[in-house]
């Protein structure tokens, strides 16, 4: 038994033919081939599922695709938009087998666009709480924790400088 | 150099963070099968049947595999004997051992399959623990030569001599020691794709591994073929720190189901298989002793150490010689006395880990380190110092020190830390302490023929483009890159000229993959000499073109002093062109090293060998038990770094691995079945929960490392353990030997110190006798009875399909919908979990998101705040955060941001309860109803589970949010068919997780009471990572008036008793009178001395939550004067 859904992702819209209950992020994987978004756990406890529903970080593999009526946005769509964040995780070595690098990215960069504490003292506790919903088994946080801190205050420093 | 030095991108980096990046479940093949393995759910029995007749004939499959498809006989190789089938052959030997598998379309239709099969099994008595293997009588799970039951493998070193160094000793220190079971939980969990093809009558891989070398011979061996009928194709390896480093179990069932389906199949083991069924770090129980002369002068290191060999064997033997063996390079003893037993149990086995037998017995060891310095008053990195070897030495097990910067590393480690600013006594502060280690690995031990070799190539394209062909594969350590790097250097091309081609068994010459730190010198020495071939070779054809004189290779060039010629121009003058391009394949012997002598363990086996000292400032939080770790250096002798960013990268993530083993991850097991097989049930470290790391860097080069460079992915995990216990004891002056370092460890050690323990005279309590009984019974023989009558573990599976998901807009619609074979559902978080374990089967979802009545947070006339049941926990936090902040820091403490995105507020209240064994497949009460047990009364109940009014079950209600809104006071708003009924939160919950709504009810929203934002409150809660649920939470709110009196408290605690407790006795006594931390600590605990029963390793969390509890009312207590030295408050 399918079911036609209409999704939005990544700012196209799209028809899918799904069957009840299908996880979004099978729907990414599978039905609009957007590999991306991994399934590392299946129980929304990892984030390596993470993507955006209207700007919002969601563990994919919890969401039903009937549910979903907000604009998704995965890692592909975020590539370019966010080169200067990904560049920073490939210099602070935040990552490295790479498997949970698309959902820190994801979640990051809904991190980036949210509010931050104006200390800037409170800012790395703050990263990392925000942060805690991805689990990377391989750097020990500090490359990841550092690129979005470098990421955000250069976008910060550049928004500044503009007339 | 231009390149090896610097710090470098990894080379994939773009692939790797834009999405493109391909593992194994990206592979698309046509007609690619679902592979699903059917798992022994006893720990020991005999197989008498399987019958997969009806499972053949179902829908969907194409293949049915058991032992009898195997070759007879067929075991993996492993060192010792090889005892391990591919498939259970006739006994299993532990819970989750692979039985049979089925490929079928679907995974369902494979499950369906698996279902069908037929297996009828005669249980054994199995030993579960070490001790139990050991005892007398027991049953044997194998025969074995050691002449002892139980015993894989026995062993003992005597090197030095141990004897003088006792005669020359004058100061001994000892202890037992524990080193749990740690598993890797890579992110991508076990994956194999595997497709034969007749034509070729070869076998190919898509797999996961760190060793393809490895897979492909192993499946020839498991299934009868040749090596080179099995090949393994380049695909993205996430993650590996060695359990991938041999076979792994799923890879060779994938072959045969493969070849005996004829199409490909994927087999993907699901979260929960990678927990319970995948070797983990081998247990090691350490009795351990150092002995010194009065100078400090370590004279003999000496134990005897039990290995948890699993149910088979694997690199138990070799783990266990290297960890003996590490104990052997470091120091300078006079002699080393230890022996080692392998220990059989019915458990899940052992495997290679990161650190391989070293973490577990430098554990021991460094803290004993530490005790010694304290006996002889010696500062402990002065006792290392004084040990330490040297460049230049000859170890006590034989090993060639080229370079040993050990004495740099601590004193390094020393500065970093600010040590002896630390310990200065006059800035000692209350429960802060400094903790150091040290240790030592090998780069690549040559532990069998041919771990001596490695074979590179390196190609030239006539657009002077140059490949590197490798045979190894990179699970994430960045070899491929440094591979790059040295191709770069040597053949002076821009790095973006180098494409480095990884485990493509048909093209990439022999390696035998990335394992035992090899990576570097191996990797290194074999593509260096590839390069260095190929600038000779390039160098030779320009002569005719550029003259004999000095010629050199830079910017893509051949050179000579006047001119420069492309290198694949150059290269294609070659006569011995292949498709146009020119190879030079080259192999490299470390001639340096030999194998260890089988009769001593001694020898030369690595040939250099890396150290490190780590450093850390904890924080002890003695009315808790919690540690956190403020500061971390990591301090490596790595010879030369081929690449900072990576290198680097080693040493932090192996510190931060070595933390979760330190702190918090353990797997627990409970009758031989795991309990914890989830990231939210294993304890490892999240962002939050570990400081920065800093890494320190020692060079100088290595005689026979690539460049000077020496290993390093591996001695990096290896202090962090040692370095916790020795900052605990540094800190608060209790040392803790049994790992993982949780906060009951420190909150029992300190009672005990104290002397303090809590009396519940439950013999005056007639209503706890029952219980008390029972749960006596259960200890002597009564759950053996009851768990016997139920033992059937249900293990994860794939949710049955749903015929709907409705998302009704009013009220009306959801009560119309509601009925017995549907399931409400808010965010989902916990209803597609527990329809994943099997705890819930709906046909039809109702999703509550789109409801109008359950959304929004609005203020009513009377005051009241009005919160929808749809409402996220997000939205919520958002809402009252300056309303009443106490709220949203609870919020702020659940889950994930993922989660309190998705999750509602209704659905946090009534999620289920989390106990573990509940949840993970146990046939317990709450499940089974009935007779069956609570595994939580004899099993590990220390975190999670009640010590307050547990009865027939222990679980506790999860929601922090409940805790929180019985501190406020706070209303359930409840709709049902007759209408709306309201009920107060301290009535919301019957039991752990059950609230009073009936099957026709839902909540509609919460009421938060009028002059709830005038209250002060504070939230607080224990946990083991950031996000877990309650060990215990507190909240406390009450109205203070100027004067600094307390009107009419509310203190709620959650995780200690079934459902959020209130201390109304202490509210009580609290009531109109001015705060005291004193006075309110001694109500609080008379009050849980009265109203507790703990379970026998439990009791500690009445301790905690009553140090949480004075934490939260200093905190209520700091909000009053920040308020009256700000008068002007926002309301409401």
């Amino acid at each position: 038994m399918q079911e036609s859904l209409r999704l939005n992702v990544n700012g196209k819209a799209t028809g899918v033919e799904v069957a009840p209950g299908s996880r979004l992020l099978d729907v990414l994987r599978e039905n609009l081939g957007l590999v991306g978004s991994k399934e590392a756990c299946g129980r929304g406890e990892c984030g390596a599922c993470t993507v955006l529903i209207d700007g919002r970080p969601v563990a994919s593999c919890l969401v039903m695709a009937e549910t979903v009526s907000g604009a998704v946005t995965t890692i592909e769509g975020l590539a370019d938009e966010f080169a200067d964040l990904r560049r920073a995780f490939a210099d602070n070595g935040a990552f490295q087998c790479g498997f949970c690098t698309s959902g820190q990215l994801v979640r990051a960069a809904a991190l980036i666009r949210e509010e931050w504490p104006d200390n800037p003292d409170e800012r790395e506790a703050f990263v990392r709480h925000r942060m805690s919903g991805n689990i990377c088994r391989c750097t020990g946080y500090t490359g990841i924790v550092d690129a979005i801190l470098l990421t955000a205050q250069a976008r910060r420093s550049s928004a500044a400088d503009r007339p | 150099m231009k390149y090896l030095g610097a710090r470098t991108r990894v080379i994939d980096w773009e692939a790797r963070t834009n999405g493109s990046f391909q593992y194994t479940a990206d592979v698309k093949l046509d007609g690619l099968l679902e592979g699903v393995i059917l798992r022994s759910p006893y720990s020991h029995a005999k197989i008498l049947r399987v019958d997969t007749s009806r499972a053949r004939t179902m829908p969907g499959v194409h293949a049915v595999i058991t032992a009898a498809d195997f070759p007879p006989g067929a075991r993996y190789f492993h060192e010792g004997v090889p005892d391990r089938p591919p498939l259970a052959d006739g006994v299993v030997r532990f819970i989750g051992q692979e039985v049979a598998a089925v490929a079928a379309e679907t995974r369902l239709q494979a499950q369906a399959a698996l279902r069908a099969i037929v297996v009828e099994y005669q249980q054994l008595p199995g030993p579960l623990t070490t001790a139990a293997a050991l005892g007398r009588g027991v049953s044997r799970l194998h025969d074995r030569q050691s002449g002892v039951d139980n015993v894989s493998r026995s062993v003992l070193r005597d090197w030095g001599s141990a004897e003088t160094g006792r005669r020359n000793s004058t100061v001994s220190v000892s202890g037992d020691f524990f080193f749990a079971r740690q598993t890797h939980a890579c992110m991508e969990t076990n994956i194999a794709v595997a497709q034969w093809s007749e034509t070729d009558q070869r076998l190919e891989f898509w797999t996961s591994t760190q060793a393809p070398y490895y897979v492909a011979s192993e499946v020839a061996n498991v299934m009868g073929l040749k090596q080179d009928q099995v090949i393994c194709h380049e695909v993205g390896v996430g993650g590996g720190f060695g359990s991938k480093s041999k076979i792994c179990e799923h890879e060779a069932i994938a072959g045969l189901l493969a070849r005996l389906a004829r199409r490909p199949v994927c087999v993907k083991l699901s979260r929960e298989e990678e927990f319970e069924t995948t070797k983990t770090r081998h247990a090691f129980s350490m009795s351990m002793q150092l002995h010194a002369d009065s100078a400090g002068q370590l004279r003999v290191i000496a134990g005897k150490i039990d290995v948890d060999n699993g149910a088979y064997n694997h690199s138990g033997v070799s783990v266990m010689g290297a960890g003996i063996k590490g104990l052997g390079m470091l120091y300078r003893p006079e002699g080393l006395e230890v022996s080692g037993r392998l220990v059989d149990t019915a458990l899940l086995p052992g495997g290679q880990f990161r650190g391989y037998g070293t973490v577990q017995t430098s554990f021991a060891v460094e803290c004993l380190m530490d005790d010694l310095a304290e006996k002889l008053g010696v500062d402990p990195i002065d006792l290392r110092i004084r040990n330490a070897n040297q460049s230049g030495e000859m170890t006590l097990v034989g090993a060639e020190l080229g370079s040993a910067r050990l004495v740099e590393c601590l004193t390094a480690a020393r500065d970093a830390i600010g040590w002896t600013r630390e310990r200065e006594k006059d800035n000692r502060r209350p429960g802060r302490g400094v903790g150091v280690s040290a240790s030592v690995h090998v780069s690549g031990s040559f532990t069998m023929p041919g771990a001596n070799r490695s074979d590179a190539a390196i190609d030239v394209f006539a657009d002077s483009r140059v490949r590197v062909r490798f045979g190894g594969s990179d699970a994430g350590t960045g070899q491929k890159t440094i591979l790059a790097l040295i191709a770069a250097e040597e053949l002076g091309v821009d790095l973006e000229a180098v494409d480095v081609q990884m485990m493509e068994s048909d093209k990439t010459p022999f390696d035998m993959g990335a394992w035992s730190s090899r990576g570097t010198h191996y990797g290194g020495h074999a593509v260096r000499k590839a390069a260095v071939a190929t600038a000779e070779r390039l160098k030779g054809l320009a002569a005719s073109q550029l003259g004999d004189g000095d010629l050199r290779l830079e910017d893509g060039m051949v050179k000579s002093a006047a001119r420069g010629i492309p290198i694949g121009t150059i290269a294609q003058l070659s006569n011995d062109l292949k498709d146009g391009i020119l190879s030079t394949e080259t192999s490299f012997v470390e001639t340096s090293v030999v194998q260890a002598d089988r009769a001593t363990g001694k020898g030369n086996v690595s040939p250099s060998y890396n150290f490190a000292a780590h450093a850390a400032v904890v924080d002890v939080d003695r009315r808790t038990g919690r540690i956190s770790v403020l500061d971390y250096v990591a301090v490596h002798d790595i010879g030369f770094a081929l690449n900072r960013i990576t290198i680097e990268g080693q040493a932090i993530g192996g510190a931060v691995m070595g933390l979760g083993a330190a702190l918090s991850e353990e797997i627990i097991f409970e009758q031989g079945k795991v309990v914890n097989p989830a990231y939210l049930h294993y304890a490892l470290p999240r962002a939050a929960d570990v400081p920065r790391i800093r890494p320190i860097l020692i060079e100088g080069g290595d005689p026979r490392g690539p460049y000077g460079a020496k290993a390093i992915g591996e001695c990096s995990i290896n202090p962090p353990p040692s370095v916790i216990s020795n900052a605990v004891y540094d800190a608060i002056g209790v040392r803790i030997r049994d790992l993982p370092i949780t906060p009951d460890k420190i909150i029992n050690a300190l009672a005990r110190r104290e002397g303090r323990s809590r009396s519940h005279h439950i013999w005056r309590r007639p209503s706890r006798w029952w219980i008390a009984i029972v749960r006596a019974a259960y200890s002597r023989g009564l759950l053996k009875i009851l768990h016997a009558r139920n033992l059937r573990f249900a293990s994860h599976v794939e949710p049955a399909p749903l015929e709907k998901v409705e998302t009704p807009a009013t009220l009306a619609n959801v009560l119309s919908a509601m009925g017995a074979d549907a399931k409400l559902m808010g965010g989902g978080t916990d209803l597609q979990l527990q329809r994943r374990l099997g705890l819930v089967e709906p046909k039809r979802l109702i999703s509550l998101a789109k409801v109008a009545e359950f959304q929004g947070v609005k203020t009513l006339a009377d005051g009241v705040i009005e919160v929808g049941a749809a409402v996220t926990l997000t939205a919520l936090a958002t809402a009252i955060r300056h309303r009443i902040p106490m709220i949203a820091q609870a919020i702020d403490k659940i889950a994930s941001s993922q989660i309190r995105e998705m999750a509602t507020v209704a659905g946090n209240l009534i999620q289920a309860k989390r106990c573990w064994f509940f949840r993970n497949g146990f046939g317990c009460f709450k499940r089974l109803g009935g007779l069956a047990p609570c595994y939580a009364i004899e099993g590990d109940h220390r975190f999670y589970h009640a010590a307050i009014d547990g009865h027939r079950c222990q679980a506790t209600t999860p929601s922090d949010l409940a805790t929180a809104l019985s501190a406020v006071g706070a209303d359930v708003v409840i709709a049902g068919p007759d209408g709306e009924r309201v009920v107060s939160m301290d009535a919301f919950y019957t039991g752990p997780g059950e609230a009073v709504l009936t099957e026709h009810e839902v909540v509609r929203s919460i009421r938060i009471r009028a002059g709830a934002t005038a209250r002060l409150g504070a939230f607080v809660k224990l946990r083991l990572w950031e996000g877990d649920f309650a060990i215990a939470s507190v909240a406390i709110t009450a109205n203070i008036s100027a004067d600094g009196v307390l009107h009419d408290p509310r203190i709620v605690i959650g995780g200690l008793a079934p459902t959020p407790w209130r201390a109304q006795q202490t509210e009580g006594s609290l009531d109109g009178k001015p705060i005291e931390i004193g006075t309110f600590r001694a109500a609080l605990d008379r009050e849980l001395d009265r109203a507790a029963h703990p379970l026998p390793r439990n009791g500690w969390k009445l301790d905690a939550a009553a140090g949480l509890s004075e934490q939260a009312l200093e905190a209520v207590l700091r909000a009053h004067e920040a308020a009256q030295a700000a008068p002007v408050r926002e309301s409401a």
